[in-house]
Order: C-alpha cells, then structure tokens, then sequence
C-alpha cells in the first residue's frame, strides 16, 4: 500500500518542480473574410445596458460612444488627454460670465435606420434630440446612473425633474434654439461641462425609438455613431459600419500622431482615409483572464486585451523600464500607459474610533492612529505583489494621469516609516491593548483577502494585535458600496476612475455636503476645504486653480484621511494584422472607430 | 452486567488485534496521527505562529528559511500549511462531535420509537434534508448564515448528523429486540436507563467508523467551502490556499497548490485507510472469521 502512496507523492513532486512557462502563440490568421474587415475586441467585463443614460461603467461607455454620437470627443492619439468637437461643428462660444453655451451641430448626421421612424429611414440629427437625450437622464421612470453630471447646474433642470418631467417643455436652461443650434444655460459656472458632453452619459437618442422600444431599448439602442449594432448578449456584442456615418477624414497630426511614440504600428496608412475603416466590429466581453487569454494567444480569435495579473511575468522581462519578452514583441504590438486613476484606502471620517468627534483630544489621537496606519503602510511591497510594481506611487488624491499633478510634491505621506508611526502611537498613549478593532471592509474575493492580509502584515509591524484585525468581506461590490454609503465601514480599499482630466473629479470626492450617501465616501469635513472647492468649481483651468487644487490636495494628506495613492499600468496587447491605439481610459471606446485590419 | 462487560472488552481487544494485523490501517493511524500531533504543536504555540507575516520575498522558491517556498505576498507556506493543519482538526473534530451527538440522539430516539409519530417525524426531517444535493444544500446555509462566526460548522452539522441517525436507528432497532433489553424491562428499568446503559455503549463501534468518515468529509467540505469564499473567514486553511493558488498557478507558481493540496491528500488517504480498517476490524462477522 505504502508504495502505491509513493508514486504519487514523487508525482505531486515532479509537478512542484515545473516553472516553465507558457509562451506557445497560436498563428496569427487574416482578419478580412470575403473582402469584408473584421475586428475582434475584448474588455474584461460587460456592459448592463447599452442604453447612454446608463453608461456608468467603462464598458457600457465605451459600447455607447460607438453606437451613438456625442458632441466632444477625445483626440485619439494625443496625450495629455486633449477634446475636439465630435458631432459639434466647433467648441461652444461661451458668454462673458461663463453661463451661457451656445453649440451648433454638424449639419447631415442621420439616425440609423428603423421602423419607429417616418418610413422606417433614419432622420437627421438635431438639437432637440440632444435636449431629450440629457432629459432623459433625469426622468424617474428611466433609472438613468448619469444626472449628477448636470444636476443642480443647468438652470431650471431639477424643477423640470419635479414637474412632471414633461419633454415638450423643456428646461429653460436647455433649449434647442433651431435645428443645429443648443444654448444650455448654467446655474453657475461649470468648466467641466463640455468634458461631460464628450462622456457615454450624452450619447444623443432619437425619442420615436427610445419611446417605441421602451426598456428594450437598452438592449436594441438606436443611434448615429459610426457603429450599428446587429446583436448584444453576454458573451458578445456584434456590431457593424454604419454607412451613413458623416464622411470625415482622419488628420493623425493633428489627433496627436508623435513619431517617437506612434511609429511602427502602421497608423500613418491611416492618414486621409474615411473612418470607421472596419466592416464589421466584434466585442467579446471574457472576464475570466485565462479564457481571454488563450483566445487572444490563439491566433483566430480575439485580437486584443488588456494583459491580466497572472499573464505579467509571462509578458514582461523587466517593469521598469518596461521591456516584453521577445516572442510577445514579435508576434504582437503593445502599448502600456497609467490609468486615469487610482486606488486607496480611506477611513470614514464619522466613525467614532477612527474618525473626528469633535472632541479636540479625541481628534488629536484618532488623528495620530490614522497617520501611524499610514506610515506602516507599505506602498513598494504592495505594488510589487500586486501590480507588478508597473504601478505609479504618489502622494495625494490628484493622480498623475491629470495636468494639475505635482510631480516636486513631498513624498513623505506614501513612505514607509515605521519608526515613526510607533513615534506617533506612543506619544498620543496608543498601546496594543487599548488599540481599538481594525476591521477591514471590503468585497470579498481571493485577491480582496490578500490585499488585506498584506495590510495586517503592515500592521503587525507597528505591533498592531493580529486578533484586532478584522476582515469584514462583503458577497458583492453592490453589498459593500452599501455598507459604505450607510457609515459602517471604518476603513475600506478601493479605485476611483476619472471620468474626465481634470483634478477636480477627484477633489469633490472631499467635498463635505457630497458625504455619504454622495461621492464623499469618507466623510470629510473640513470647512476650509469646502470654501476652496466652491472657489475653484468655477474657475477656468489656470495657474490659479491649480494653487487652490494643490491647497485642497495638501489638506486631505494632513489630515490623515486617505492612503493614497497608486496608479496602475496596464499593457495592451494586440495582433500584427491590426492598426490601432487602445486606450479604455478617458478616451473611453473613441478608438475603435479608427481600428483598420490587414 | 458482567458478563455485557466482559464481552464488550473482548470485542474491543479483538478489533485492536484484528487492526494490528492490516499494515494500510496501521499506516493510516500514523498518518493522523502525525497531523494530531502537528495540529497539537501549532494549538500550543510551537509551530506555525509565523503563518501571518508578510515579507518582501514574493513567490521565492523553496529554501531551508521558507521549506516550500514563499506566497505572492512574501508569507511562508510551509507555516500557513501547517497552520491550516489546526484549522482542519478544529473543524473536522467540532463537526463531527455535534454530528454523533445529533445522529445518535436522533438515532436512537427514532430506532427505540420505531414506527411511531416520533420516528415517521424524524426519518420525514431526515429525508427532507438527504433530498437536497449536499453541497448545494451546504452552500446555501453558509451563505445566510455568513457574518456567523460558525456558518460553515453549522451548515456541515445539519447536514452530517442524518447518516449517522439511519446508521444508529437500525442498530438500535436490531438491540431493543434482543434478550437483555426485553430482560431489563422485565425487572422494571425505565427506559431512559436501558437506553443509556445498554442500547448505546452496543452502538460505539458503529459511532467510531462513522465519526473518521465524518472526519474527513468535514475537512473535505471545509476546504471546498473555503475555496468558494464560504468557509474559513479569520486563519487560514488549505482551502483558501487552493483558492489563492488559481492565481499562482497562472503565473507558474505551484507551491501554494502543491502544499496545501499534498497536506489534504495525506489526511484524507490517512483517515480512509484507518476508517476502512476499523470497519473491518469492528466488524462481528470478520473478527469471527479470525
């Protein structure tokens, strides 16, 4: 019996010893099939709903921007993150005191074909359409995820919620003056307004469609974009050219086409041509990495992603600089850039252990216990075990994918110093049995729990008790956000992505009348840092609002409220026999219109 | 009295001359054994303590500091593996001691009450629990009953004791008939007391072999459990070692799987040769034969 045992113990054995990696690629085969060019995408999630109004995932917005049009949009190529007018025939002339924008459209954009319209045939696109489709997103009935974008800043917008949400007698703040002219007038001024119109949000919907489908039409959308979709399930999205889409060809100097960045890929046989350049567009939405992986490396299916975590030291020789291994290089075109984010832990500033009561004493030392948890925490091992170390470490809560970035900022509050927190806890007579219970919230998986066991790793070395470590997992990131909004997670891990590049999308996460059940996940007070927020939200970006930025930023450090932060790296992947630029950051799905296939 | 007394010692001395006699059970007691005395060592304090702390070294290979190597976040898995070795003896003894309590009073309840509303309502719970897939039905109670700090225990329990109550119900059935019970009952002892010191001392072996079966299948549903994210929420154990190996093995990292899945591997082959010899050896017919 017992050599029975042997065999697969020596077996189990063999097996500990294999380390080699798999890097067999699968040929690569053409992607025009019967002259017709097809493009086989993959994201690692998928959209809920392709309606606009409920584009509040990357996947939703980057389906959405394809399938309908949008005033802005981003410059393909160019970075920093630049707009240009996409259905607007210009930027908006804005009056004087900055509340009045004024937009005219590109005359000759048609709907795509469909039996709610006159004779089945697509009709022009015109102003009144764009009012309706930002209306919609503050109808009850529609469950739209996008009104606080221009909730309480379009004047007479949240009365028209409360009136009855009548579409004939729109807002006065947002009128369709005639056919190709908007004037949208602002309640004060808000610089971000036009980044809002370039965002999935305001993808522009014809009302016959939207009102004979109903709530099919998140399933069936309707649009002016450069895509049409023929069919939607989970697994995959089958998209193709819209043939009316307006004819304009791509200037890839001016869209920010650098050589030293840009060259090699093929994009410069792109230049004068007419997108979208594809035939048909495939999405495959594969959220298990492995599975995406295999069909990306088999040569016949999909011909992007993104690279997962498990897959890096498969890709990468070195993270820094970033070298690929030779057999990726040859078989695929990468790019790699940081995301237009980042992630942190925060503490919920009403919390009576953790945050501020008001009590000067209590303060002081729920402060010191806030920064000492802070300066236990180790950002180069965390972005090492977990990211690869591709990750950009920085102080702060303005990201450097944001022009308001300070690169000389003091790096002192994401350094590693044990010393000194155990400084801290002595002098404010923190002690390890009067250290109160540390839970933990987050969403629970494997990756969450690791990500909290490095944490009580930190901890332990500020001598923090292993049975004062609590990890409080939650069945669904839904469950967690909720426990969140309702005050009951002390401290919690989590990313924030910016929905435009501007500093202030992260700064209002601060902002104390945003507190929970708002944005303001922490619930942050700080008067000072209120007042600065107001003076800044509108301002025109300037040297001047990027000085409040960086106050308001230095504020939040002191403060202790967050571990901030990191931004990650992702590597995209594609095939050789595609031409394309990815990016699923701000510049949302703009890019696969221009995707062309060999 | 004597004469029950003096058979029952000479069943149990024969079952153990019978188990000395079969090297695979032998080998089996070793092996739990050693996990016994592993689990023991870490309850004390002597190994393992060391399961928690994170390092800089991720994923290092086996090393005489780290002997199977290191996790993605620098933790050393031969601690975490031996750790979890508590963790499964805590679960699988827990587990089991409810389970026996339960069969055996719900067992004997319904054996010794065969055929009255008593047992029709207990083999109806019975057969209401049996007719739901098991690990479903697991699943499902772990997962409402989750910021329990022993949902997975309970889930198990509930669904545990019903084998071990048929098992007992027959035996008890087959012993209430038989001479010394009907003898007892004669001379006017209460039924309580038959039971309690005659009926259930005769159904100790059958407790035994259905408790190192109970053994392993609650550390078998511990480790599936843990790898779905029902089980072990503070500690580790092999389960949520597995689970985090999904991750490693994408990277080319096997010795988190290797570790915890080997350690799995032993006790689980340990207590089935040992469960298979104690059935043998307990049981009347073999140590007849012998």
């Amino acid at each position: 019996m017992l050599s029975k045992l042997l065999w697969p113990v020596l077996f189990l054995g063999m097996l500990a010893g294999c380390q080699q990696q798999d890097n067999s690629l699968g040929e690569t085969t053409s992607s025009i099939i019967d002259g017709r060019k097809i493009y086989r995408h993959s994201e690692d999630g998928k959209p809920t709903s392709l309606d606009p109004i409920k584009a509040s995932t990357v996947y939703s917005n980057m389906m959405a921007v394809n399938i309908f049009d949008t005033l802005y949009a981003y410059k393909y190529l160019q970075r920093p993150y630049e707009l240009k007018p996409n259905l607007a025939a210009d930027f908006p002339q804005v009056s004087d005191d900055g509340l009045v924008y004024t937009i005219q459209l590109k005359p000759g954009n048609s709907f795509t074909d469909h039996p709610a319209f006159k004779d089945g045939i697509g009709r022009n696109v015109t102003a009144s359409d764009f009012v309706y489709s930002i209306l919609r997103s503050f109808d009850p009935l529609n469950g739209g995820t996008g009104a606080w974008l221009w909730q309480g800043k379009i004047v007479g917008i949240d009365e028209w919620k409360t009136n009855g949400a009548n579409y004939d007698q729109p807002p006065s703040g947002l009128l369709a003056v005639d056919d190709l002219t908007i004037r949208i007038t602002l309640t004060q001024p808000y610089p971000q307004l036009v980044y809002t119109l370039a965002m999935g949000f305001s993808g522009i919907t014809p009302r016959e469609v939207v009102e004979t489908l109903g709530q099919e039409f998140g399933s069936r959308p309707i649009g002016s974009g450069p895509f049409v979709l023929d069919s939607f399930d989970a697994d995959v999205a089958y998209l193709s050219k819209n043939p009316g889409y307006r004819q304009e060809t791509l200037d890839i100097y001016a869209e920010g086409y650098l050589p030293e960045r840009h060259a090699g890929l093929g994009l410069e046989s792109l230049h004068g041509k007419t997108p979208p350049f594809i035939d048909q567009l495939e999405v495959h939405f594969i959220k298990e990495n492995a599975s995406r992986w295999n069909s990306f490396t088999k040569g016949n299916e999909i011909q992007y992603t993104t690279v997962p975590k498990d897959k890096q030291n498969t890709v990468l020789v070195s993270a820094d600089p970033i070298t690929l291994h030779p057999l990726i290089e040859d078989n695929y075109h990468s790019s790699y850039g940081m995301e237009a984010g980042f992630v942190y832990h925060g503490f919920n500033m009403l919390d009576p252990v953790f945050g501020q009561t008001g009590d000067p004493q209590h303060d002081a030392r729920s402060k010191a216990l806030r920064c000492a948890i802070r300066k236990a925490h180790n950002w180069d091992q965390k972005n090492r075990a977990f990211y690869f170390g591709l990750g950009s470490v920085f102080p702060g809560i303005i990201p450097p994918s944001v022009p308001e970035f300070n690169a000389e900022l003091s790096m002192e509050s994401v350094s590693l110093d044990i010393p000194g927190a155990l400084d801290l806890l002595a002098e404010h007579n923190w002690n390890d049995q009067n250290l109160p219970d540390f839970e933990y919230h987050v969403t629970g998986s494997v990756l969450q729990k690791q990500f909290f066991e490095q944490m009580r790793g930190f901890l332990n070395k500020i001598n923090y008790p292993t049975n004062k470590i609590k990890y409080q997992p939650y069945p669904s990131f839904g469950n967690f956000n909720k426990a969140v909004k309702n005050r009951q997670a002390p401290f919690f891990f989590m990313a924030w992505t910016l929905d435009y590049p501007d500093a202030e999308n992260t700064l209002q996460l601060f902002y104390g009348p945003n507190q929970t059940p708002g944005s303001n996940n922490f619930n942050y007070q700080n008067p000072e840092f209120d007042q600065l927020y107001e003076a800044s939200s509108v301002m025109l970006p300037s040297p001047e609002r990027t000085a409040l930025y960086q106050q308001m930023n230095q504020m939040v450090i002191d403060d202790c409220v967050v571990i901030s932060g990191l931004s990650r790296k992702k590597i995209n992947l594609w095939h050789k026999n595609v031409i394309t630029y990815p990016d699923r950051e701000i510049v949302g799905g703009y890019h696969l219109k221009y995707v062309d296939v060999k | 009295m004597l004469s029950y007394s003096s058979s029952t010692n000479s069943l149990w001395a024969m079952a153990w001359h019978q188990l000395k006699k079969d090297r695979a059970g032998i080998a089996g007691l070793v092996i739990v054994m050693l996990f016994l005395f592993i689990s023991t060592g870490v309850w004390l304090g002597l190994w393992g303590n060391g399961w928690s702390d994170t390092s800089a070294q991720f994923n290092a290979h086996p090393s005489t500091s780290h002997w199977f190597g290191t996790n993605a976040i620098g933790q050393d898995i031969a601690a975490r593996g031996i750790y979890a070795t508590k963790v499964a003896f805590e679960v699988g003894l827990l587990v089991t001691l409810a389970s026996l309590l339960l069969g055996l009073i719900a067992g004997t309840l319904s054996g010794f009450k065969a055929n009255s509303k008593t047992d029709s309502l207990i083999l109806w719970v019975m057969g209401v629990l049996d007719s739901i897939p098991f690990y479903l039905f697991v699943a499902a109670v772990a997962y409402a009953l989750k910021q329990h700090l022993f949902a997975m225990h309970l889930a198990m329990i509930a669904v545990f004791w019903t084998s071990i109550a048929r098992v007992i119900r027959s035996e008890v059935i087959r012993i209430k008939n038989m001479e010394y019970v009907e003898a007892g009952e004669a001379i006017g002892l209460s039924h309580f007391k038959i039971v309690l010191n005659h009926i259930i001392p005769n159904t100790t072996h059958l407790l035994l072999v259905q408790g190192t079966l109970i053994f392993v299948s609650a550390i078998k549903t511990e480790v599936i459990l843990s790898f779905l994210g029902l089980g072990i929420k503070e500690g580790i154990s092999w389960g949520l070692m597995i689970a985090e190996s999904t991750q490693d093995i994408q990277a080319g990292h096997f010795a988190n799987f290797i570790t915890a899945s080997g350690l799995l591997f032993l006790l689980v082959m340990g207590f089935n040769l040992l469960s298979d010899a104690l059935q043998d050896a307990l049981d009347p017919k073999s140590i007849g034969k012998s």
